[in-house]
Protein backbone atom coordinates (compact mmCIF):
# COMPACT_ATOMS: atom_id res chain seq x y z
CA UNK A 1 0.00 0.00 0.00
CA UNK A 2 2.42 2.63 0.98
CA UNK A 3 6.12 1.93 -0.99
CA UNK A 4 9.10 4.14 -1.02
CA UNK A 5 12.12 3.55 -3.19
CA UNK A 6 14.95 5.60 -2.65
CA UNK A 7 13.56 8.22 -1.55
CA UNK A 8 15.98 11.34 -0.66
CA UNK A 9 14.38 14.68 0.39
CA UNK A 10 17.08 18.23 0.57
CA UNK A 11 16.68 21.07 1.47
CA UNK A 12 19.23 23.56 0.06
CA UNK A 13 22.43 21.45 0.52
CA UNK A 14 20.81 20.19 3.87
CA UNK A 15 20.20 16.46 2.96
CA UNK A 16 17.69 15.06 5.39
CA UNK A 17 16.42 12.20 4.71
CA UNK A 18 18.89 9.74 2.25
CA UNK A 19 17.81 6.74 0.08
CA UNK A 20 14.93 5.60 1.68
CA UNK A 21 13.14 2.39 0.64
CA UNK A 22 10.91 0.62 2.38
CA UNK A 23 7.24 -0.95 1.97
CA UNK A 24 3.90 -1.18 4.26
CA UNK A 25 1.83 -3.48 3.40
CA UNK A 26 -1.86 -4.42 3.81
CA UNK A 27 -3.13 -5.35 6.98
CA UNK A 28 0.43 -4.48 8.28
CA UNK A 29 1.25 -1.88 11.07
CA UNK A 30 4.77 -0.70 10.85
CA UNK A 31 6.64 1.03 13.45
CA UNK A 32 9.02 3.76 12.34
CA UNK A 33 11.58 4.37 14.79
CA UNK A 34 14.07 6.88 15.69
CA UNK A 35 15.30 9.61 17.76
CA UNK A 36 14.16 13.37 17.91
CA UNK A 37 15.03 14.73 14.60
CA UNK A 38 16.11 11.62 12.33
CA UNK A 39 13.45 12.34 9.48
CA UNK A 40 10.70 10.76 10.94
CA UNK A 41 8.31 13.98 10.32
CA UNK A 42 9.89 14.50 7.04
CA UNK A 43 9.33 11.10 6.01
CA UNK A 44 5.77 10.84 6.88
CA UNK A 45 4.84 14.24 5.57
CA UNK A 46 6.44 13.59 1.92
CA UNK A 47 3.88 10.05 2.08
CA UNK A 48 1.30 12.33 3.27
CA UNK A 49 1.81 14.71 0.28
CA UNK A 50 2.66 17.35 2.55
CA UNK A 51 5.89 18.12 0.81
CA UNK A 52 7.16 15.93 -2.54
CA UNK A 53 10.49 14.24 -2.64
CA UNK A 54 13.70 15.62 -3.76
CA UNK A 55 14.38 12.26 -5.22
CA UNK A 56 12.83 8.80 -5.67
CA UNK A 57 9.11 7.50 -5.77
CA UNK A 58 6.36 7.23 -3.61
CA UNK A 59 3.46 5.25 -4.24
CA UNK A 60 0.39 4.94 -1.91
CA UNK A 61 -2.39 2.94 -2.91
CA UNK A 62 -0.88 2.63 -6.28
CA UNK A 63 -0.75 6.75 -6.82
CA UNK A 64 2.46 7.96 -7.48
CA UNK A 65 2.73 11.07 -5.46
CA UNK A 66 4.32 13.35 -7.23
CA UNK A 67 1.75 13.23 -9.74
CA UNK A 68 -1.58 11.57 -8.54
CA UNK A 69 -1.59 12.86 -5.15
CA UNK A 70 -4.79 13.80 -4.71
CA UNK A 71 -5.64 10.54 -6.09
CA UNK A 72 -3.63 9.26 -3.63
CA UNK A 73 -5.25 11.62 -0.82
CA UNK A 74 -8.09 10.00 -0.83
CA UNK A 75 -6.59 6.91 0.46
CA UNK A 76 -4.51 8.54 3.02
CA UNK A 77 -5.46 9.44 7.15
CA UNK A 78 -2.63 11.50 8.01
CA UNK A 79 -2.29 11.99 11.59
CA UNK A 80 0.62 14.79 11.75
CA UNK A 81 2.74 15.63 14.97
CA UNK A 82 0.85 18.43 16.20
CA UNK A 83 -2.80 17.54 15.60
CA UNK A 84 -4.12 19.98 12.75
CA UNK A 85 -7.04 21.65 14.89
CA UNK A 86 -8.88 24.30 14.33
CA UNK A 87 -9.45 26.27 17.60
CA UNK A 88 -12.31 28.97 16.53
CA UNK A 89 -14.36 25.57 15.36
CA UNK A 90 -16.42 22.76 17.63
CA UNK A 91 -15.36 19.87 17.91
CA UNK A 92 -18.13 18.48 15.49
CA UNK A 93 -18.10 21.44 13.14
CA UNK A 94 -14.46 20.49 12.83
CA UNK A 95 -15.03 16.69 12.10
CA UNK A 96 -17.44 18.22 9.55
CA UNK A 97 -15.51 20.33 7.72
CA UNK A 98 -12.67 17.61 7.15
CA UNK A 99 -15.17 14.33 6.56
CA UNK A 100 -16.97 17.35 4.02
CA UNK A 101 -13.12 17.89 2.51
CA UNK A 102 -12.93 14.27 2.10
CA UNK A 103 -15.47 13.77 -0.24
CA UNK A 104 -17.88 11.59 2.70
CA UNK A 105 -21.21 11.91 1.32
CA UNK A 106 -24.04 13.90 3.25
CA UNK A 107 -26.01 10.87 3.78
CA UNK A 108 -23.18 8.98 5.36
CA UNK A 109 -21.55 12.02 7.53
CA UNK A 110 -23.31 11.01 10.04
CA UNK A 111 -22.79 7.60 10.72
CA UNK A 112 -19.11 8.59 9.95
CA UNK A 113 -18.63 11.13 12.48
CA UNK A 114 -20.04 8.68 14.80
CA UNK A 115 -18.04 6.04 14.07
CA UNK A 116 -14.93 7.80 14.83
CA UNK A 117 -16.33 9.57 17.60
CA UNK A 118 -16.89 6.49 18.93
CA UNK A 119 -13.46 4.48 18.16
CA UNK A 120 -11.84 7.36 19.58
CA UNK A 121 -13.60 7.61 22.82
CA UNK A 122 -14.84 11.96 21.73
CA UNK A 123 -18.53 11.34 22.24
CA UNK A 124 -18.61 13.37 25.77
CA UNK A 125 -17.07 16.61 23.93
CA UNK A 126 -18.49 16.38 20.99
CA UNK A 127 -20.54 19.66 21.96
CA UNK A 128 -17.10 21.35 22.45
CA UNK A 129 -15.22 23.80 21.51
CA UNK A 130 -12.23 22.98 20.40
CA UNK A 131 -9.71 25.47 22.45
CA UNK A 132 -11.20 23.88 25.59
CA UNK A 133 -9.94 20.39 24.99
CA UNK A 134 -7.51 18.44 27.06
CA UNK A 135 -4.03 17.57 25.09
CA UNK A 136 -5.23 14.01 25.32
CA UNK A 137 -9.05 14.96 23.77
CA UNK A 138 -6.73 17.04 20.88
CA UNK A 139 -4.18 13.91 20.37
CA UNK A 140 -7.58 11.67 19.85
CA UNK A 141 -9.70 14.14 17.76
CA UNK A 142 -6.26 14.47 15.40
CA UNK A 143 -6.52 10.70 15.55
CA UNK A 144 -10.36 10.88 14.70
CA UNK A 145 -10.09 12.83 11.57
CA UNK A 146 -7.31 10.53 10.21
CA UNK A 147 -9.71 7.74 10.54
CA UNK A 148 -12.61 10.09 8.42
CA UNK A 149 -13.53 8.28 5.78
CA UNK A 150 -12.18 5.21 6.58
CA UNK A 151 -8.59 5.18 4.65
CA UNK A 152 -7.04 2.55 3.37
CA UNK A 153 -3.57 3.90 4.69
CA UNK A 154 -3.03 5.55 8.14
CA UNK A 155 0.07 7.89 8.76
CA UNK A 156 0.68 8.50 12.44
CA UNK A 157 2.94 10.71 13.19
CA UNK A 158 3.29 9.97 17.17
CA UNK A 159 -0.10 9.34 18.06
CA UNK A 160 0.53 8.71 21.90
CA UNK A 161 2.37 11.64 22.64
CA UNK A 162 1.62 13.28 24.97
CA UNK A 163 -1.33 10.72 26.61
CA UNK A 164 -1.77 9.56 30.07
CA UNK A 165 -1.15 5.48 30.51
CA UNK A 166 -4.62 4.66 29.93
CA UNK A 167 -5.62 6.76 27.21
CA UNK A 168 -2.10 5.23 25.59
CA UNK A 169 -3.41 1.67 25.95
CA UNK A 170 -7.34 3.17 24.45
CA UNK A 171 -4.68 5.10 21.20
CA UNK A 172 -3.11 1.42 20.67
CA UNK A 173 -6.63 -0.69 20.69
CA UNK A 174 -7.86 2.08 17.86
CA UNK A 175 -5.18 1.80 15.94
CA UNK A 176 -4.48 -2.68 16.65
CA UNK A 177 -7.73 -2.57 15.31
CA UNK A 178 -7.85 -0.70 12.30
CA UNK A 179 -4.33 -2.51 11.73
CA UNK A 180 -5.74 -5.14 10.92
CA UNK A 181 -7.50 -4.58 7.50
CA UNK A 182 -5.32 -1.48 6.48
CA UNK A 183 -1.45 -0.43 5.94
CA UNK A 184 -0.50 1.76 9.12
CA UNK A 185 2.67 3.42 9.19
CA UNK A 186 2.99 4.86 13.14
CA UNK A 187 6.22 7.40 14.03
CA UNK A 188 7.42 6.46 17.36
CA UNK A 189 10.74 6.94 19.72
CA UNK A 190 8.83 4.96 21.98
CA UNK A 191 10.00 1.18 22.04
CA UNK A 192 7.57 -0.66 23.69
CA UNK A 193 4.99 0.62 21.59
CA UNK A 194 6.61 -0.70 18.53
CA UNK A 195 7.21 -4.55 20.10
CA UNK A 196 3.62 -4.22 21.06
CA UNK A 197 1.40 -3.25 18.12
CA UNK A 198 3.90 -3.37 15.10
CA UNK A 199 4.56 -6.47 12.64
CA UNK A 200 7.64 -4.63 11.47
CA UNK A 201 10.06 -2.25 12.30
CA UNK A 202 12.08 0.52 10.50
CA UNK A 203 14.79 2.32 12.36
CA UNK A 204 15.78 5.31 10.84
CA UNK A 205 18.27 7.98 12.54
CA UNK A 206 20.08 10.54 10.70
CA UNK A 207 17.87 9.94 7.48
CA UNK A 208 19.40 6.73 6.74
CA UNK A 209 17.12 3.46 7.06
CA UNK A 210 19.05 1.59 9.41
CA UNK A 211 16.75 -1.90 9.48
CA UNK A 212 13.85 -3.14 8.60
CA UNK A 213 12.30 -6.41 10.75
CA UNK A 214 10.34 -8.03 12.93
CA UNK A 215 10.58 -6.83 15.88
CA UNK A 216 11.69 -10.33 17.11
CA UNK A 217 14.05 -10.63 14.24
CA UNK A 218 16.01 -7.36 15.77
CA UNK A 219 16.66 -9.12 18.76
CA UNK A 220 17.86 -12.17 17.32
CA UNK A 221 20.25 -10.43 14.86
CA UNK A 222 21.52 -8.19 17.06
CA UNK A 223 24.75 -9.92 18.73
CA UNK A 224 24.59 -7.83 21.70
CA UNK A 225 26.45 -9.40 24.69
CA UNK A 226 23.76 -11.66 26.69
CA UNK A 227 23.23 -10.80 30.50
CA UNK A 228 22.34 -13.48 33.05
CA UNK A 229 21.63 -12.18 36.36
CA UNK A 230 21.40 -14.07 39.47
CA UNK A 231 20.77 -13.44 43.23
CA UNK A 232 22.41 -15.89 45.47
CA UNK A 233 24.06 -16.10 49.02
CA UNK A 234 27.79 -16.49 48.55
CA UNK A 235 30.92 -15.02 49.61
CA UNK A 236 31.40 -12.78 47.06
CA UNK A 237 35.17 -13.32 45.90
CA UNK A 238 34.99 -16.79 45.50
CA UNK A 239 31.74 -16.21 43.53
CA UNK A 240 32.88 -14.33 41.07
CA UNK A 241 36.19 -16.52 40.62
CA UNK A 242 33.75 -19.32 40.52
CA UNK A 243 31.91 -17.57 38.12
CA UNK A 244 35.01 -16.06 36.25
CA UNK A 245 36.42 -19.64 35.86
CA UNK A 246 33.10 -21.00 33.38
CA UNK A 247 33.50 -21.15 29.53
CA UNK A 248 31.31 -17.93 28.65
CA UNK A 249 31.39 -15.88 31.19
CA UNK A 250 32.96 -12.85 30.53
CA UNK A 251 32.46 -10.77 33.10
CA UNK A 252 30.64 -10.45 36.32
CA UNK A 253 29.46 -7.15 38.26
CA UNK A 254 29.11 -8.10 42.43
CA UNK A 255 26.81 -5.93 44.09
CA UNK A 256 25.43 -6.85 47.98
CA UNK A 257 21.77 -6.61 47.87
CA UNK A 258 21.13 -3.84 50.83
CA UNK A 259 20.67 -4.69 54.39
CA UNK A 260 22.08 -8.42 53.90
CA UNK A 261 25.33 -8.47 53.44
CA UNK A 262 25.58 -12.31 52.34
CA UNK A 263 23.28 -12.09 49.64
CA UNK A 264 24.72 -11.26 46.53
CA UNK A 265 23.08 -9.87 42.91
CA UNK A 266 25.35 -10.77 40.36
CA UNK A 267 25.22 -9.31 36.95
CA UNK A 268 27.32 -11.55 34.27
CA UNK A 269 27.70 -10.48 30.39
CA UNK A 270 28.57 -13.90 28.58
CA UNK A 271 29.34 -14.36 25.10
CA UNK A 272 27.95 -17.79 24.82
CA UNK A 273 23.95 -17.92 23.04
CA UNK A 274 23.16 -20.58 25.25
CA UNK A 275 23.66 -23.20 27.87
CA UNK A 276 25.05 -20.88 30.56
CA UNK A 277 22.39 -20.64 32.93
CA UNK A 278 22.70 -24.05 33.25
CA UNK A 279 26.43 -24.26 34.25
CA UNK A 280 26.11 -20.97 36.18
CA UNK A 281 23.46 -22.44 38.05
CA UNK A 282 25.09 -26.34 38.49
CA UNK A 283 28.40 -23.90 40.13
CA UNK A 284 26.63 -21.84 42.16
CA UNK A 285 23.89 -24.35 43.63
CA UNK A 286 26.33 -27.16 44.24
CA UNK A 287 28.28 -25.07 46.80
CA UNK A 288 25.97 -22.26 47.98
CA UNK A 289 22.26 -20.56 47.70
CA UNK A 290 21.11 -20.01 44.76
CA UNK A 291 17.58 -17.48 44.72
CA UNK A 292 17.06 -16.22 41.42
CA UNK A 293 18.45 -16.86 37.72
CA UNK A 294 17.61 -15.29 34.63
CA UNK A 295 18.42 -14.34 31.05
CA UNK A 296 17.98 -11.21 29.95
CA UNK A 297 16.89 -10.66 26.80
CA UNK A 298 18.08 -7.71 24.63
CA UNK A 299 16.07 -4.82 24.97
CA UNK A 300 14.67 -3.05 21.48
CA UNK A 301 16.05 -0.12 23.23
CA UNK A 302 19.66 -1.84 23.69
CA UNK A 303 19.44 -2.70 19.81
CA UNK A 304 18.15 0.75 18.82
CA UNK A 305 21.04 2.32 20.70
CA UNK A 306 23.33 -0.07 19.27
CA UNK A 307 21.74 0.78 15.58
CA UNK A 308 21.75 4.60 16.22
CA UNK A 309 25.54 4.67 17.57
CA UNK A 310 27.18 2.16 15.19
CA UNK A 311 25.52 4.60 12.14
CA UNK A 312 26.96 7.45 13.66
CA UNK A 313 30.44 6.03 14.42
CA UNK A 314 30.40 4.78 10.58
CA UNK A 315 29.56 8.57 9.52
CA UNK A 316 32.57 10.25 11.64
CA UNK A 317 34.66 7.48 10.54
CA UNK A 318 34.20 8.94 6.44
CA UNK B 1 -16.73 21.71 -6.02
CA UNK B 2 -17.34 19.87 -2.72
CA UNK B 3 -13.62 21.03 -1.68
CA UNK B 4 -14.69 24.42 -2.35
CA UNK B 5 -17.75 24.55 0.10
CA UNK B 6 -16.04 22.57 2.60
CA UNK B 7 -13.39 25.24 2.74
CA UNK B 8 -16.03 28.33 2.33
CA UNK B 9 -17.85 26.73 4.86
CA UNK B 10 -15.20 26.38 7.46
CA UNK B 11 -13.96 29.61 7.08
CA UNK B 12 -16.93 31.26 7.19
CA UNK B 13 -17.50 29.78 10.77
CA UNK B 14 -13.87 31.10 11.59
CA UNK B 15 -14.46 34.23 10.84
CA UNK B 16 -17.56 34.73 12.98
CA UNK B 17 -16.01 32.46 15.87
CA UNK B 18 -13.32 35.19 16.30
CA UNK B 19 -14.17 38.68 16.98
CA UNK B 20 -12.35 40.09 13.54
CA UNK B 21 -15.19 40.24 11.68
CA UNK B 22 -17.42 41.79 13.68
CA UNK B 23 -14.77 44.05 14.75
CA UNK B 24 -14.30 45.06 10.48
CA UNK B 25 -17.61 45.36 10.19
CA UNK B 26 -18.37 47.48 13.16
CA UNK B 27 -15.14 49.64 11.95
CA UNK B 28 -16.34 50.15 8.34
CA UNK B 29 -20.22 50.67 8.90
CA UNK B 30 -19.78 53.04 11.62
CA UNK B 31 -16.91 54.76 9.55
CA UNK B 32 -19.45 54.93 6.50
CA UNK B 33 -22.17 56.44 8.52
CA UNK B 34 -19.81 58.79 9.68
CA UNK B 35 -18.95 60.20 5.85
CA UNK B 36 -22.25 59.71 4.65
CA UNK B 37 -23.87 62.15 7.38
CA UNK B 38 -20.78 64.41 6.70
CA UNK B 39 -20.96 64.48 2.89
CA UNK B 40 -25.00 64.74 3.05
CA UNK B 41 -25.01 67.87 5.11
CA UNK B 42 -22.12 69.31 3.42
CA UNK B 43 -23.05 68.73 0.04
CA UNK B 44 -26.78 68.59 0.41
CA UNK B 45 -27.88 66.61 -2.26
CA UNK B 46 -29.04 63.08 -2.46
CA UNK B 47 -26.38 61.40 -3.78
CA UNK B 48 -23.73 58.51 -2.76
CA UNK B 49 -20.84 60.07 -5.13
CA UNK B 50 -18.73 61.05 -2.13
CA UNK B 51 -19.88 58.41 0.50
CA UNK B 52 -18.12 56.16 -2.10
CA UNK B 53 -14.87 57.80 -2.69
CA UNK B 54 -14.74 57.58 1.43
CA UNK B 55 -15.95 53.64 1.14
CA UNK B 56 -13.02 52.99 -1.41
CA UNK B 57 -10.70 54.48 0.61
CA UNK B 58 -11.56 53.17 3.81
CA UNK B 59 -11.87 49.38 2.08
CA UNK B 60 -8.17 49.24 1.70
CA UNK B 61 -7.26 49.53 5.23
CA UNK B 62 -10.04 47.43 6.56
CA UNK B 63 -9.69 44.90 3.78
CA UNK B 64 -6.34 43.44 4.87
CA UNK B 65 -8.02 42.96 8.32
CA UNK B 66 -10.19 40.66 6.63
CA UNK B 67 -7.56 38.67 4.23
CA UNK B 68 -4.64 38.60 6.77
CA UNK B 69 -5.67 35.69 8.72
CA UNK B 70 -6.77 33.56 5.38
CA UNK B 71 -3.27 31.68 5.43
CA UNK B 72 -1.47 33.17 8.14
CA UNK B 73 -3.71 31.55 10.66
CA UNK B 74 -3.31 28.02 8.83
CA UNK B 75 0.35 28.31 9.21
CA UNK B 76 0.41 29.38 13.05
CA UNK B 77 -1.90 26.99 13.78
CA UNK B 78 -0.42 24.35 12.22
CA UNK B 79 -3.28 23.11 9.94
CA UNK B 80 -1.63 23.68 6.61
CA UNK B 81 -0.37 20.17 7.08
CA UNK B 82 -4.61 19.19 7.00
CA UNK B 83 -5.32 21.16 4.58
CA UNK B 84 -2.31 20.28 1.91
CA UNK B 85 -2.99 16.75 2.77
CA UNK B 86 -6.68 16.86 2.36
CA UNK B 87 -7.48 15.57 -1.14
CA UNK B 88 -8.12 19.43 -1.98
CA UNK B 89 -6.57 20.86 -4.95
CA UNK B 90 -4.68 24.21 -4.25
CA UNK B 91 -7.06 26.12 -6.16
CA UNK B 92 -10.14 24.64 -4.17
CA UNK B 93 -8.70 25.77 -1.20
CA UNK B 94 -7.84 29.25 -2.36
CA UNK B 95 -11.33 29.81 -4.28
CA UNK B 96 -13.02 28.57 -0.99
CA UNK B 97 -10.41 31.06 1.29
CA UNK B 98 -11.98 33.71 -1.66
CA UNK B 99 -15.68 33.54 -1.08
CA UNK B 100 -15.37 33.57 2.48
CA UNK B 101 -13.58 36.82 2.26
CA UNK B 102 -15.87 37.99 -0.12
CA UNK B 103 -18.95 36.96 1.92
CA UNK B 104 -17.62 39.46 4.76
CA UNK B 105 -17.21 42.12 2.01
CA UNK B 106 -21.07 41.64 1.14
CA UNK B 107 -22.00 41.88 4.28
CA UNK B 108 -19.93 44.87 4.71
CA UNK B 109 -21.52 46.54 1.88
CA UNK B 110 -25.42 45.45 2.58
CA UNK B 111 -24.61 47.18 5.94
CA UNK B 112 -24.38 50.29 4.12
CA UNK B 113 -27.64 49.93 2.32
CA UNK B 114 -29.02 51.72 5.49
CA UNK B 115 -27.41 54.67 4.35
CA UNK B 116 -30.18 54.75 1.10
CA UNK B 117 -33.10 54.95 3.35
CA UNK B 118 -32.86 58.46 4.00
CA UNK B 119 -31.27 59.32 0.72
CA UNK B 120 -34.81 58.02 -0.77
CA UNK B 121 -37.09 59.35 1.93
CA UNK B 122 -35.85 63.05 1.39
CA UNK B 123 -33.70 63.02 -1.87
CA UNK B 124 -34.43 61.71 -5.76
CA UNK B 125 -31.29 59.61 -6.21
CA UNK B 126 -29.95 58.07 -9.46
CA UNK B 127 -30.62 54.70 -8.75
CA UNK B 128 -28.55 53.41 -11.68
CA UNK B 129 -25.53 55.46 -9.90
CA UNK B 130 -25.91 54.23 -6.69
CA UNK B 131 -25.91 50.69 -8.86
CA UNK B 132 -22.67 51.05 -10.33
CA UNK B 133 -21.07 52.76 -7.39
CA UNK B 134 -21.72 49.48 -5.13
CA UNK B 135 -20.45 47.55 -8.47
CA UNK B 136 -17.42 49.41 -8.69
CA UNK B 137 -16.84 49.33 -5.00
CA UNK B 138 -17.73 45.06 -4.94
CA UNK B 139 -14.95 44.65 -7.76
CA UNK B 140 -12.49 47.21 -5.63
CA UNK B 141 -12.93 44.75 -2.63
CA UNK B 142 -12.44 41.41 -4.48
CA UNK B 143 -9.51 42.87 -5.88
CA UNK B 144 -8.21 43.67 -2.74
CA UNK B 145 -8.47 40.55 -0.83
CA UNK B 146 -7.00 38.51 -3.67
CA UNK B 147 -4.18 40.61 -3.22
CA UNK B 148 -4.24 40.60 0.85
CA UNK B 149 -5.07 36.61 0.37
CA UNK B 150 -1.77 36.08 -1.97
CA UNK B 151 0.45 38.21 1.04
CA UNK B 152 -1.13 35.83 3.86
CA UNK B 153 0.12 32.89 2.00
CA UNK B 154 3.61 34.08 2.34
CA UNK B 155 3.72 34.54 6.22
CA UNK B 156 2.83 32.61 9.05
CA UNK B 157 2.20 35.85 11.07
CA UNK B 158 -1.24 37.70 10.14
CA UNK B 159 0.11 41.17 11.01
CA UNK B 160 2.70 41.39 9.06
CA UNK B 161 0.97 39.78 6.04
CA UNK B 162 -1.43 43.22 6.82
CA UNK B 163 1.18 45.41 6.91
CA UNK B 164 2.89 44.00 3.24
CA UNK B 165 -1.00 44.27 2.66
CA UNK B 166 -1.92 47.87 3.26
CA UNK B 167 0.41 49.40 1.44
CA UNK B 168 0.42 47.40 -1.57
CA UNK B 169 -3.25 48.40 -2.20
CA UNK B 170 -2.23 52.09 -1.06
CA UNK B 171 0.07 52.02 -3.93
CA UNK B 172 -2.01 50.65 -6.63
CA UNK B 173 -4.65 52.83 -4.91
CA UNK B 174 -2.53 56.26 -5.81
CA UNK B 175 -0.74 54.69 -8.94
CA UNK B 176 -2.13 56.93 -11.15
CA UNK B 177 -0.86 60.28 -9.36
CA UNK B 178 2.48 59.21 -10.91
CA UNK B 179 0.63 60.02 -14.42
CA UNK B 180 1.58 63.68 -13.97
CA UNK B 181 5.13 63.05 -13.86
CA UNK B 182 5.40 60.95 -17.48
CA UNK B 183 5.98 62.27 -20.68
CA UNK B 184 5.88 58.50 -22.47
CA UNK B 185 2.27 58.14 -23.32
CA UNK B 186 2.76 54.62 -22.76
CA UNK B 187 3.86 55.20 -18.82
CA UNK B 188 1.07 57.29 -18.78
CA UNK B 189 -1.59 54.63 -20.09
CA UNK B 190 0.35 51.81 -18.08
CA UNK B 191 0.05 53.81 -14.66
CA UNK B 192 -3.46 55.08 -15.70
CA UNK B 193 -4.50 51.19 -15.95
CA UNK B 194 -3.46 50.01 -12.81
CA UNK B 195 -5.26 52.29 -10.87
CA UNK B 196 -7.55 51.22 -8.49
CA UNK B 197 -8.57 55.04 -7.59
CA UNK B 198 -9.50 55.59 -11.79
CA UNK B 199 -11.26 52.75 -12.42
CA UNK B 200 -13.15 53.00 -9.17
CA UNK B 201 -14.00 56.39 -9.98
CA UNK B 202 -15.90 55.78 -12.67
CA UNK B 203 -18.41 53.63 -11.23
CA UNK B 204 -18.56 56.09 -8.54
CA UNK B 205 -19.75 58.39 -11.45
CA UNK B 206 -21.92 55.75 -12.37
CA UNK B 207 -20.13 54.69 -15.37
CA UNK B 208 -19.59 50.46 -15.79
CA UNK B 209 -16.87 50.22 -18.37
CA UNK B 210 -15.81 46.93 -19.67
CA UNK B 211 -12.24 47.87 -18.73
CA UNK B 212 -12.86 48.78 -15.76
CA UNK B 213 -14.49 45.31 -14.38
CA UNK B 214 -12.14 43.27 -16.56
CA UNK B 215 -9.87 45.00 -14.82
CA UNK B 216 -10.65 44.39 -11.33
CA UNK B 217 -11.10 40.66 -12.11
CA UNK B 218 -7.86 40.21 -13.90
CA UNK B 219 -6.46 41.81 -11.04
CA UNK B 220 -8.19 39.22 -8.65
CA UNK B 221 -7.30 36.25 -11.16
CA UNK B 222 -3.83 37.01 -11.12
CA UNK B 223 -3.62 36.89 -7.56
CA UNK B 224 -5.69 33.75 -6.54
CA UNK B 225 -3.89 32.32 -9.58
CA UNK B 226 -0.35 33.16 -7.75
CA UNK B 227 -1.43 32.03 -4.56
CA UNK B 228 -3.24 28.55 -6.02
CA UNK B 229 0.89 28.50 -7.85
CA UNK B 230 2.56 29.54 -4.35
CA UNK B 231 1.24 26.83 -2.73
CA UNK B 232 1.84 24.06 -5.07
CA UNK B 233 5.55 25.65 -5.50
CA UNK B 234 5.65 25.33 -1.61
CA UNK B 235 4.81 21.49 -1.56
Amino acid sequence: MIALESVSKRFGSKTIVHDLTFTVEKGEIVGFLGPNGAGKTTTMRMIAGFTTASSGRITVAGYDMATQNEQAARKIGYMPEHPPLYDTLGVTQYLRFVAKAKGVARSQAKSELDRVATACRLEAVLDKEIYKLSKGYRQRLGLAQALLGKPDVLLLDEPTAGLDPGQIQETREVIRSFGEHHAVLLSTHILPEVTLICQRVAIISQGRLLAVDSPSGLQRASEQTNRVTLIATAPAEALRSELLSLAGVIAAAIHEVPGNARVLNVECQTDAREGVEAAIARAVAGRWELHRLERQQPTLENIFLRYVSRAAAEAGAQ
Amino acid sequence: MNGVLAVYQKELLSYFKSPIAYFVLAVFLVGTGYFFTYNMFLTGSASMTETFRNMGILLLTVSPLVSMRLFSAEYSGRTMELLMTLPLKPWEIVLGKFLGAVTILLLMTAGTLIDLVPLYLFGNPQTTTIIAGYIGFLLLGMASIAVGQFFSALTRNQIVAALITFPVLLSFWFVGHLQSFQTSYAMRALFGYLSFALHFADFVQGLIRSEGVIFFLIVSTIALTMNAGYLQWRR
